[in-house]
């Protein structure tokens, strides 16, 4: 193709028409910050554990009827069973999640890169989808837990018609639907954005393989 | 011992800045875009810098961190200025008065791979600098076959866009 031979003969010239930087305008450089999407993968995932943590955290600080019915909640084995496994997650998920960051290098090739950081990117989604089934089995958990050891919550229920029931298990899913769903459009929304670029090229070079 | 490796590190760059320009002229098309991803490719480098073994030639290991960083990790940085794109000032002369000069085919060119995707303007990259099939695939992580395929491609696309 003659053009692109017109081209080449161009872009073979030494001096083309950018503006050469100095020395010390490329050392002011290497210190300026980083925009690149690995550096905003690292600070949503340190925001990610932050977030979860304190949800599980603050209103054990924050109020004392829930600390006490916590401390109660400890004698019983599914509860402590629980509270291990959320340890044992997070402690999983802090070196899949460092393990991941450290296989990404910018020297791999085009696609092998594209892979390692949407691993990274799964690996923060599993962490979050995680938390979500802890959300939503704990929820109803509670309310057992409730109507066994709350009287008063228990004789309120005892005493509901199937109607008022079923508008009790329907306002519990529909909370926790939301609740789901809100989530799940945040996360889509963050990722969508932050990686709508190497999504499209990924699923390009893909497409080559076919 | 830092300070030694960063003053060997700005005297190669400052030697071969150009692979990094041309990487931005590619993918950008106006000044504050360009100088933009020059200043990412810049750190990216920086960071992989001591990993570099020389093993590959400076510029080899430069234009596979160049390219990776156009295509993968780049993200457009706020504070930049929208200021008057090439394109637009050649689509113009384009409609006007076309006149049939080397100068006015490259900027019709340049327009023309401005409008390819970032994996194509990856291969034109490398076409233009002249690289065989074997190290396109290996930079892109695709097979030789389908890189040469892919190729072709590209080429039949410009030729669409340039003769439409």
């Amino acid at each position: 193709m003659d053009e692109l031979e017109l081209l080449k003969k161009d872009w073979k010239k030494e001096q083309l028409e950018f503006n050469t930087f100095a020395d010390s305008e490329i050392y002011s450089m290497l210190h300026k910050k980083s925009s690149s999407i690995i550096k905003t993968l690292f600070y949503i995932s340190i925001a990610e554990f932050a977030f979860w943590i304190l949800v599980n955290t603050l209103p054990y600080f924050l109020s004392d009827s829930y600390e006490e019915k916590l401390e109660a909640s400890y004698e019983n084995p599914l509860f402590v069973g629980l509270s291990f496994l959320s340890f044992g997650v997070i402690i999983l998920f802090i070196y899949l999640l460092y393990n991941s960051y450290k296989s990404i290098s910018i020297t791999d090739n085009a696609k092998k890169l594209m892979e390692s950081i949407l691993r990274t990117r799964k690996v923060i989604k599993y962490y979050v989808i995680f938390n979500l089934v802890m959300i939503f089995i704990s929820i109803p958990l509670s309310l057992y837990f409730e109507f066994n050891q709350n009287p008063e919550f228990h004789e309120r229920v005892a005493s509901m018609d199937s109607g008022q029931m079923l508008v009790l298990y329907l306002i519990t899913t529909l909370v926790t639907g939301v609740i789901i769903l809100i989530f799940w459009l945040i996360y889509r929304l963050i990722y969508g954005i932050l990686l709508k670029r190497l999504n499209r090229n990924y699923d390009e070079l893909k497409k080559l393989e076919v | 011992m830092n300070k030694e490796l960063e003053h060997s590190f700005v005297e190669q760059l400052q030697k071969h800045q150009n692979i990094v320009h041309k990487v931005c002229r590619l993918y950008t098309n106006n000044v504050d875009a360009h100088n933009d991803l020059f200043q990412e490719i810049t750190i990216q480098l920086w960071r992989a810098y001591p990993k570099f073994r020389g093993d590959s030639k400076f510029s080899t290991w430069m234009y596979r961190v160049g390219l990776n960083t156009a295509i993968t990790l780049y993200r457009k940085s706020k504070r930049r200025i929208n200021t008057q794109q090439f394109d637009n000032i050649q689509f113009k002369i384009k409609a006007e008065e076309y006149d049939d000069t080397e100068e006015e085919q490259l900027k019709l060119l340049y327009t023309a791979i401005h409008q390819l995707n970032d994996i194509e303007k990856a291969l034109v990259f490398l076409y233009l600098e002249d690289k065989d099939y074997r190290e396109i695939s290996e930079t892109l992580g695709i097979t030789e076959v389908n890189a040469r395929v892919k190729m072709n491609r590209v080429k039949k696309k410009l030729r669409t866009i340039l003769n439409p």
